[in-house]
């Protein structure tokens, strides 16, 4: 840094709060560029969306209840499964244990334009099936919670890797300095299975990390001052301590990273006084409110977390992950029992809020700039899982994941894969879930294979191996 | 006909071939940088050097055929012709082509000779005289240093004053601040030796190993829990954190220390027909580096088993070798010389391993106590607990009495049939039926009230408690031990190459060998079994450990000097520490490597040794500070050290500082993992089934030193994670600077830090007295070992008399621990 830039930047500080300092930094961006992980990057290719909300449903979402219909099932309703063709492994075992086949309790209908298929238990949902296009028979590389969750949100079922919105905003960097450039608003009950390695960087750098948001209270670590401070006595201490700091890199000749450091703490403030603005979902006006199901408290968990989605995203945060459901158990979507009375649970607490977010991105104009995904960590299985008894569940299933997108350069209506007339496995060929991973970063404007990082002597990405970008639900 | 006219046109010019050097090199110096300098190397291409060129990179293999230009990767690029067309955003002139076109033409085969010749880190380290130079010699290293510089016409640094270095060691050796006390007795300290006393005196200290230790626990990916589904904890993984603290403390030959981690159950020597007795306690606590991964017990199969052991082929190969072998898993590696065979060779050594089958991480093998004194701290404890257990176990019976006679009357009432009683596992049943994912969400009327689900809660949660504690003292460790073998057990199973890695597609038989680019052959290596082949499951890791952890490697001892190195400088000579493959950064000085590293060996493999040897050095005492406008264009990210680099605290060494300045450090050493309070909302996260996990610790338990931090997998300690302390799924050979936001607001607004800055104003008042000047002062001494400049101290009272409500002193504790200086060391 230069000696007259070290001369603006003091003058700078003493003359001015927060405001001049947008300035400074928008001027210092180049300079900082070198040393600042987050500055923004350009995309790869040509994509409207600029940002992406992914909506993870903990503990294994079934297809044949939600968005993958099968009406071959009630011909078997209480039957075992007729024997398949071609399956093999794992899925051969299945159908070799006396597992009776479970028809989706549920009505399914046509729903919009596309007259897409869903089930009655996403009513709002369905409204908005013309802006959404669908994937199916997806596969995992695993059959438990643990790995599979890893795998949907890292691209390796092993723990140490990177996950999607690292991977977006190392690729994109952030557009808003004020806030974190990933944000994570996890189950306000609880964590989910892996716990923050869900959203971890992985070997990625630190700053690639999702930032964890509460939904109530101070939405970051840290953020409220200490108790019995005032702003004016913070900034009385920050002014103290940026004449110490200044005094100290200036002796030391200006380093880049001294001078990024003192940005940071401007920063840290600015977003103290952001965030919680943020967050306090009071200022909406009570339609929006409404609309995201905030006044019931079946749907005001989730509704909650989408609003605020909605709100950072409009305020230049480049990934926002959302999860419903927490570590196995009562509020997970891994209904081995019970789907009858759990899925309506499930669906209930996410269909308005989802729907909610789709209709307000859109008639904000957002959401050609803003991908949606829907996913969950695998799919469950036609049949019942054998423990149970009375009231029948669904088991584990790695080969039938639904993935849906919206928003973006998605071609809404359409769907890529298949799976067969059970929704036990892929109908052809399986989709692997580093393709999905590919499309998602082909959307949000990112080749997946030049996204990379050379980490343990390996050129890194998400798709490991490379993944096959679905043309057919890209526009 | 484009070609034809290219031809054409290189013929017509029929240059007189240029040198890369004066030819080529400016226009890619000018074109292709930075994307493809030595730092970044985008897709595997640097253009630093003709030989580098002529690699070539990740994508295209090598980038020139010599004599060729047409054909050569290099100029298909540069024309387009391969997609995308390189300089991204850049054009190349005529004349440009023309000259890198020239060269190529002129290059001869005999040229192309990178791959041929033997690379530096598989030939063995050659020890130079140290060079003669101009400048402050302390000892070889400076020699060796300094004729780096001087060929760059740069020079060194001049000694940073003596408060700069006893800062400096102090958190180096220790990870600790001095205290004011120690700093003035330093600087009082009149002997000519008085810098090597400290030295020595620090490597003595037992926090040393705390800090060292530290650095180890990263490369063995150390922590306390399994990862994925409930993160179940690992209860006896503490007792391998106390392990390498104790072997650095101890100052263990490093050959010693390798040994034991690969192959600490393989020590006896079976010269009869007899079984071996188990190993020592050590040496099987030792073992529990091969655990450490994060483990996915499912599926259970031959497959997951597989991924296991890669794992910890991959890890000893990174760790004690630094070659990068988990690449060569799925294919021969792109950089290295390291045929995919190879890593099923390396992976062949561990395929005798075997681990007792419980739970979801597999059980523990015995181990006694073998620290002094611990055996008798376990077994009180232990005994206490016990106690413990016992009369909560009653309460919890005179609990459940009622519980068990209302559930069984409301059973009656709905079976008539029923007889008998129910019982505390009914209990069990009743309360945890809301959260069973099998269950529906029908409300059924409540048998039990909330109050009394919350009180059986509050019962077992003690007592499941209790239970770990127990078990977390048991004379047990996280090692593992080779299988029985024939004849009541399987010999050992054969080691195929997978195919693209593909546990489906089995290749060919391997049998456990070294790296082949290390040998010069491929042949088996000869296994050091027992000497009437009773025991064929024996003995395989330790053939491994003792090829690795031998003097003729031409990897180990290098690898391990120049992560010594690094946590010194903050870079290592070889930037890329666990990776000293091709696709690594070259040595920036390899005859100084090489030096350290004969050293080393002849030294016995002593850590300590190497720190002294390091510490005494002028590179190492040389000022951060100094400026030289020279050094800041020829070496801008000062590799060859014209100054000493200035480096961020860990986060554990900030935690650990901000609990020294507060006088309230507890540093008591040893013993199991502790728990600070958790931010407010997170504790509620941690629980499994009703149990919370984050056994918070009260009173001077929490404020103990990081390393001793519970590690868990699904949660690091925010504070730590902020500053860039990692969740330790794979190993980590150098921790990130990263400066961020999130940083500012915990050393600012965090309880943790608050709590500690009330009790630095309350000592600094303790320890000066009423004088408000003297109090500001002792504050700087505190935080940073200094006193304030005049203008400093000015601001200081400024401060402290606007603050209002008396919390003056408590604002500049609190500004100072915010200072870049405070974690800043340079």
């Amino acid at each position: 840094m230069s000696a007259s830039r070290r001369d603006f930047l003091w003058r700078s500080w003493n003359g001015i709060g927060g405001l001049a300092l947008s300035q400074l930094m928008a001027d210092n961006l180049s300079a900082a560029a070198a040393i600042d992980p987050m500055a923004v990057k350009p995309q790869h290719l040509p994509r409207k969306a600029k940002r992406c909300i992914f909506l993870f449903m903990a503990g294994g979402a079934s297809q044949v209840d939600t968005f993958d219909y099968k009406p071959r099932l009630n011909d078997f309703a209480g039957k075992r499964l007729p024997k398949l063709p071609g399956v093999s492994g794992e899925i051969e075992g299945f159908l070799d244990a006396p597992h009776r086949v479970i028809p989706s309790p549920f009505e399914f209908k046509q729903y919009g334009q596309s007259g897409r298929y869903m089930s009655t238990l996403f009513p709002q949902m369905g409204q908005m099936a013309d802006e959404m296009a669908f994937v199916h028979g997806i596969q995992v590389d695993n059959n438990n919670h643990g790995p599979a969750t890893m795998h949907v949100n890292t691209g390796s079922q092993l723990q140490g890797a990177a996950s999607v919105g690292s991977w977006i905003s190392y690729g994109l960097g952030s557009e808003n300095r004020n806030l974190p450039g990933y944000v994570v608003i996890q189950d306000p009950r609880g964590s989910p299975v892996n716990g923050s390695a869900v959203w971890g960087n992985g070997y990625l750098p630190a700053s690639y990390q999702g930032t964890q948001f509460r939904s109530s209270g101070s939405p970051i670590l840290d953020l409220a001052l200490p108790r019995g401070l005032s702003r004016e006595q913070q900034r009385r201490e920050f002014d103290y301590m940026a004449q110490l700091n200044h005094e100290h890199s200036a002796e030391r000749g200006g380093s880049a990273e001294l001078d990024a450091r003192i940005n940071a703490y401007e920063l840290a403030f600015r977003m103290q006084m952001e965030a919680p603005k943020l967050v306090d979902l009071g200022s909406e006006p009570e339609t929006v409110r409404k609309l995201y199901g905030l006044d019931n408290p079946v749907t005001e968990g989730f509704g909650r977390q989408c609003l605020l989605a909605r709100r950072l995203v409009e305020s230049g945060v480049r990934h926002v992950l959302l999860i419903h459901g927490v570590e196995i158990g009562k509020f997970s979507w891994d209904d081995h029992g019970n789907v009858k009375e759990r899925m309506p649970q499930h669906a209930a607490e996410v269909d308005q809020p989802v729907a909610a977010l789709l209709k307000d991105l859109k008639s904000r104009g957002l959401l050609d700039e803003t991908l949606v995904v829907w996913t969950s960590e695998m799919g469950r299985t036609p049949f019942i899982n054998d423990l149970t008894g009375e009231k029948p569940g669904r088991d584990h299933n790695q080969y039938g994941l639904t993935v849906w997108m919206a928003g973006g350069d998605i071609k809404a209506g359409t769907t890529a894969g298949a799976t067969d007339e059970f929704g036990l496995r892929a109908l052809e060929q399986p989709i692997p879930m580093r393709d999905v991973h590919a499309t998602v970063l082909n959307l949000m404007g990112l080749r997946d294979d030049r996204l990379t990082y050379l980490h343990a002597g390996r050129y890194r990405r998400l798709t490991d191996i490379g993944g096959q970008v679905l043309r057919t639900i890209v526009s | 006909m484009r070609r034809l006219m290219f031809m054409v046109l290189i013929a017509a010019l029929s240059l007189a071939a240029g040198t890369f050097e004066t030819d080529v090199q400016p226009i890619l110096q000018a074109k292709c940088v930075p994307c493809h300098d030595s730092t970044n190397r985008t897709s595997g291409f640097s253009i630093t050097s003709q030989e580098s060129v002529l690699a070539g990179g990740a994508r295209h293999g090598a980038a020139v055929i010599a004599g060729k230009p047409a054909e050569s990767p290099l100029i298909r690029i540069l024309r387009g012709d391969i997609k995308p067309q390189m300089p991204l955003g850049k054009t190349l002139s005529g004349d440009e082509m023309v000259r890198i076109s020239g060269w190529i033409l002129g290059l001869k085969a005999e040229q192309m000779t990178s791959k041929t010749k033997p690379y530096w880190a598989f030939t063995k380290p050659v020890k130079l005289a140290a060079p003669a130079v101009n400048g402050t010699v302390r000892n070889e290293i400076d020699a060796f240093v300094l004729s780096k510089l001087t060929e760059k016409g740069l020079g060194m640094a001049p000694d940073a004053d003596r408060r700069t270095l006893v800062r400096r060691l102090y958190f180096d050796l220790l990870g600790l601040p001095p205290t004011p006390a120690e700093t003035k007795e330093f600087l009082e300290d009149q002997s000519p030796t008085a810098y090597d006393d400290l030295v020595d005196r620090l490597l003595k200290d037992s926090r040393y190993g705390e800090r060292w230790g530290r650095h180890w626990l990263d490369l063995a990916r150390y922590a306390d829990t399994n990862g994925y589904e409930g993160d179940p904890e690992w209860p006896h993984a503490w007792r391998y954190r106390n392990y390498v603290i104790d072997a650095f403390n101890n100052d263990k030959p490093y050959d010693q220390f390798i040994k034991e981690q690969i192959a600490g159950d393989e020590f006896f020597q079976v010269v009869s027909a007899v079984p071996a007795p188990p190993p020592e306690p050590e040496q099987a606590v030792a073992l529990s580096f091969l655990r450490m991964a994060p483990f996915n017990r499912t599926p259970v199969s031959e497959e997951n088993r597989d991924s296991w052991l890669s794992e910890m082929t991959s890890t000893v190969g990174s760790v004690f070798l630094g070659m990068t072998i988990g690449c060569a898993k799925c294919h021969d590696h792109k950089y290295d010389s390291l045929p995919q065979r190879d890593f099923y060779r390396m992976k062949a050594f561990f395929s005798t391993v075997t681990v007792p089958s419980t739970g979801r991480a597999g059980g523990a093998e015995p181990a006694e106590f073998y620290r002094p004194g611990e055996k008798e701290w376990a077994d009180k404890l232990r005994e206490k607990h016990k106690q413990d257990l016992t009369s909560t176990q009653a309460a919890f019976d005179k609990v459940l009495e009622p519980l068990i006679a209302k559930l069984t009357e409301a059973k009656k009432r709905n079976d008539a049939r029923f007889e008998g009683k129910l019982s505390a596992k009914d209990v069990e049943k009743e309360v945890n039926a809301d959260n069973n994912n099998a269950a529906g969400f029908d409300k059924k009327p409540e048998v039990l009230t909330a109050a009394q689900k919350a009180e059986w809660g509050k019962f077992n949660g003690k007592i499941t408690r209790l239970k770990k504690a127990i078990e977390r003292l048991e004379p047990l460790s996280m090692g593992l031990r080779n299988a029985d073998g024939p004849p009541f057990s399987p010999s050992p199973p054969a080691t195929h190459v997978l195919i693209r890695g593909d546990y489906d597609h089995p290749g060919e038989v391997v049998e456990p060998g070294f790296l082949s680019a290390v040998e010069g052959h491929s042949n088996p290596a000869a296994l050091k079994l027992d000497r009437y082949k009773m025991f064929p499951t024996r003995g395989r890791r330790m053939t491994l450990a003792d090829w690795i952890a031998n003097p003729e490697n031409p990897l180990t001892a290098r690898v391990m000097v120049n992560r010594i190195w690094q946590f010194h400088f903050g870079r290592g000579i070889v930037e890329t520490s666990s990776d000293f493959g091709r696709n690594g950064t070259p040595p920036t000085n390899l005859e100084l490597l090489d030096w350290l590293t004969i050293r080393f060996t002849e030294e016995k493999w002593s850590i300590k040794k190497m720190h002294r040897l390091i510490l005494s050095s002028s590179a190492y005492r040389q000022s951060s500070v100094h400026e030289n406008s020279k050094g800041l264009e020829l070496d801008r990210d000062n590799r060859l050290l014209w100054r000493f680099p200035r480096q961020r605290l860990s986060g554990e060494a900030v935690r650990d500082e901000v609990l020294a300045v507060s006088g309230r450090l507890n540093s008591e050493p040893g013993g199991l993992a502790v728990y600070p309070r958790l931010p407010e909302g997170l504790d509620e996260g941690q629980k499994v089934q009703g149990v919370n996990t984050w056994e918070t610790s009260h009173g001077s338990d929490g404020r103990r030193r990081s390393v001793y931090v519970f590690q868990r997998r699904a949660l690091q300690l925010p504070f730590l994670e902020t500053f860039d302390a990692p969740v330790l799924n794979t190993s980590c050979e150098r921790r990130r600077q990263s400066i961020t936001a999130l940083q500012a607001l915990t050393m600012y607004n965090n309880d943790f830090v608050n709590e500690e800055v009330m009790h630095m104003a309350e000592r600094v008042r303790k320890e000066t007295g009423p004088d408000v000047r003297e109090q500001a002062r002792y504050a700087f001494e505190l935080a940073l070992n200094r006193s304030p400049k005049p203008k400093e101290l000015e601001g200081a009272l400024q401060l402290i008399a606007s603050t209002e409500g008396g919390n003056g002193l408590v604002a500049l504790c609190r500004t100072l621990l915010n200072t870049s200086e405070f974690i800043y060391i340079d």
